[in-house]
């Protein structure tokens, strides 16, 4: 898929690039507003990442611009400035999607597959972890045919999370920004990740030995598909 | 004393000195004016018994009479004296057995070689007896004039000091720090309320915008905080995603990692904090309370088991929270409720109490954890105090300024109290315009 990326900030623009290109996306990169006009107007992307904060150009104008010239491309505002008036404003404008600076890569992955699927309206999706039969749209787990509705929503998304990227460590801060993100509290290092992952494993358990659900010593969590 | 009171006061005492003087020296005052008055109508009397004599003679005249009361009396006489008089003298004469005091015009002149005395006498006391009489009237008029002008006084002092009162109330007492309305000229035509008006409006002005900046200087810091914290985060997590890392580096990354998230963490507080003092959210959501909790509950549920403290709440009433930020509220309860943990014992009580009690609508979360001491009680809502390192913590001291802000951000009042060692209790005092029963 084609990825516009919009971003003033070289830096990160480079490691957005690396990121995206190392998940099979294929990358281009515009450092300005002008430049950014002129892609928008001439190529036609699946997905363009535009950051509001650019020094020679309106970010919400490019915003326009893009649901003009590229109508079926995916839309997503990455902003520092995260008041609530350019989100409302963004979103109206037809954004799909709206991630505040600082955000996770990974977070931003799974943004873009969640929109994706969306989208495109992918049905069942569905995947077979060792007997548990894992639904992302019902946002079920079943173990032959039993649907086990012990598990919570907070342990259902760190499974989808971690099986959105699976056989890739995720780290306990990964972990707890994607499920605690929004909450604002004063704890910057909480170890609860444990704790539902404990919890996870004992409903699981019951079932069968959730194998697939792995500890990476000192790191984090990851679950493991062969493929 | 009020000023209003004072003025009255003095205005009053000052009257009742100058008019009491003037009482008491009134039948002085009055003898005197009455003698004036008398010595001037016995001179006129005088000359007209002179005029009469020119005309009709003084034969017919010589005579003497007295009024029936004895108030006046008329005589004319010859007389051997050779001085000659002209004189007003109060005398003592005995009439018909009485002795009384009178005020005598005694004149003599010569006429035909004669010498001829005439006397015309007043009572005195006709002449006194006026005096008592008005000087009573003088006191009722006097003291009614001086009821009259208090109460002119203190409706004037009254209307004139409205100003002040209003000045007072819409400028000091009704603004709260630091969001202030523009400036409303109280209306006066004394300058000096005036001049007061507008050095205090000066001075609001001076505080407002250095509140101001400072909650532009924390809104811009993190702003631009975000896109370096960005930068670094990608790098990271995309040096973490190699292969040809080994797990001891990747273990340094990720101690990168979570002190990142600490920065992240502050910078996102403090820019929540700015936001909502310069109030860019909207108070448009309602949900009710047991809902709200449920949600707190749902996310925080895992640090209950993990310290294995019961929860309970007591809701006795479905309280719809109208004209509320969720989020904001959201974040509320969550940090209360998190620090009601936090510092809590392993298989302590929380509990979330709300009482509608006099109109009052309050909720309590009640902890039976380690408490704060009543030393460090007035600091805990500061920015990165923190007290309780006792227990190991990973905090930083935003925790309760956040609280604070979405509270008085919704007009919600925040009481605390707290033993050291047995528990604190958090109060909200919810206004009533938040709340549908």
């Amino acid at each position: 898929m084609n990825v516009l990326i919009i971003e003033d900030e070289k830096a990160l623009a480079d490691e957005l690039e690396i990121f995206l290109c190392n998940h099979n996306y294929i990358c281009e990169v515009c450092f300005n507003g002008v430049t950014a006009s002129e892609k928008i107007a001439v190529n036609l992307y699946d997905f363009i990442l535009i950051d509001l904060g650019l020094p020679d150009y309106d970010g919400l104008e490019l915003l326009k611009e893009a649901k003009k010239n590229n109508p079926d491309a995916i839309c997503m505002i990455l902003t520092a400035r995260a008041e609530v008036y350019d989100r409302v404003k963004g979103l109206d404008l037809g954004a799909d999607d709206y991630l505040p600076k600082p955000f996770s890569l990974l977070e931003l992955q799974s943004r873009m597959q969640a929109i994706t699927r969306r989208k495109f309206g992918l049905k069942q999706n569905l995947v077979d972890l060792g007997g548990f039969l894992i639904n992302l749209t019902d946002r079920t787990i079943s173990y032959y045919n039993t649907e086990i509705n012990t598990i919570t929503k907070k342990e259902f998304d760190l499974i989808a999370y971690l099986l959105l990227h699976k056989n890739r460590t995720l780290t306990r801060s990964q972990l707890s920004e994607h499920i605690w993100g929004s909450i604002i509290n004063d704890d910057y290092d909480s170890n609860y990740i444990d704790a539902h992952i404990k919890n996870i494993r004992k409903k699981l358990n019951v079932f069968a030995s959730p194998d697939w659900l792995e500890t990476v010593r000192g790191l984090g969590y990851k679950i493991k598909i062969n493929a | 004393m009020k000023l209003k009171t004072k003025l009255t006061l003095f205005n009053t005492i000052s009257k009742l000195v100058i008019v009491t003087l003037f009482v008491l020296l009134l039948p002085v005052l009055i003898r005197n004016i009455n003698q004036n008055f008398t010595d001037n109508k016995l001179h006129k009397q005088k000359n007209k018994v002179l005029r009469i004599i020119k005309t009709s003679g003084i034969k017919n005249n010589l005579y003497a009479a007295y009024s029936p009361l004895k108030e006046e009396f008329y005589s004319l006489d010859e007389d051997s004296l050779d001085e000659s008089l002209d004189t007003i003298t109060n005398e003592k004469r005995k009439i018909e057995g009485d002795t009384i005091d009178y005020r005598i015009l005694s004149y003599n002149f010569i006429i035909d070689k004669k010498n001829y005395l005439l006397e015309i006498g007043k009572s005195v006391d006709t002449i006194g007896e006026t005096t008592t009489p008005l000087q009573n009237i003088a006191f009722v008029v006097l003291v009614g004039m001086i009821l009259l002008t208090i109460l002119a006084d203190l409706v004037y002092s009254t209307y004139v000091l409205r100003p002040l009162d209003l000045i007072i109330k819409t400028k000091l007492i009704a603004h709260k720090f630091p969001n202030f309305g523009s400036y409303n000229k109280v209306k006066t035509s004394t300058s000096d309320f005036e001049y007061l008006d507008i050095s205090i409006h000066k001075m609001i002005e001076t505080i407002e915008s250095t509140f101001q900046k400072e909650r532009e200087f924390i809104s811009n810091a993190s702003h631009e905080l975000m896109t370096p914290i960005s930068i670094l985060q990608s790098k990271i997590e995309n040096m973490f995603e190699r292969e040809d890392i080994v797990d001891e580096l990747k273990t340094r990354l990720l101690e990168m990692q979570k002190i990142l998230n600490r920065l992240k963490s502050i910078t996102k507080t403090l820019l929540l904090i700015s936001q909502i003092e310069n109030e860019q959210f909207l108070k448009e959501d309602q949900i009710s309370l047991t809902v709200l909790l449920g949600e707190v509950y749902d996310e925080i549920s895992i640090r209950l088991q993990d310290k294995n403290i019961i929860y309970e709440t007591s809701l006795p009433e479905e309280w719809n929270l109208v004209h509320v930020n969720k989020f904001l509220l959201f974040n509320l309860f969550f940090n209360l409720i998190n620090n009601a943990i936090k510092y809590n014992h392993e298989n302590g009580h929380i509990k979330v109490v709300a009482t509608h009690e006099n109109n009052i609508f309050m909720i309590s979360i009640i902890d039976t954890g380690i408490g704060i001491s009543a030393g460090d009680l007035p600091f805990i809502f500061n920015r990165f105090k923190k007290f309780r390192q006792s227990m190991q913590q990973d905090s930083f001291g935003l925790g309760l300024p956040i609280v604070k802000s979405i509270a008085a951000f919704h007009k919600i009042k925040i009481g605390v109290v707290s033993e050291k060692g047995k528990g604190s209790t958090f109060k909200l005092i919810l206004p009533g315009f938040l709340i549908e029963i």
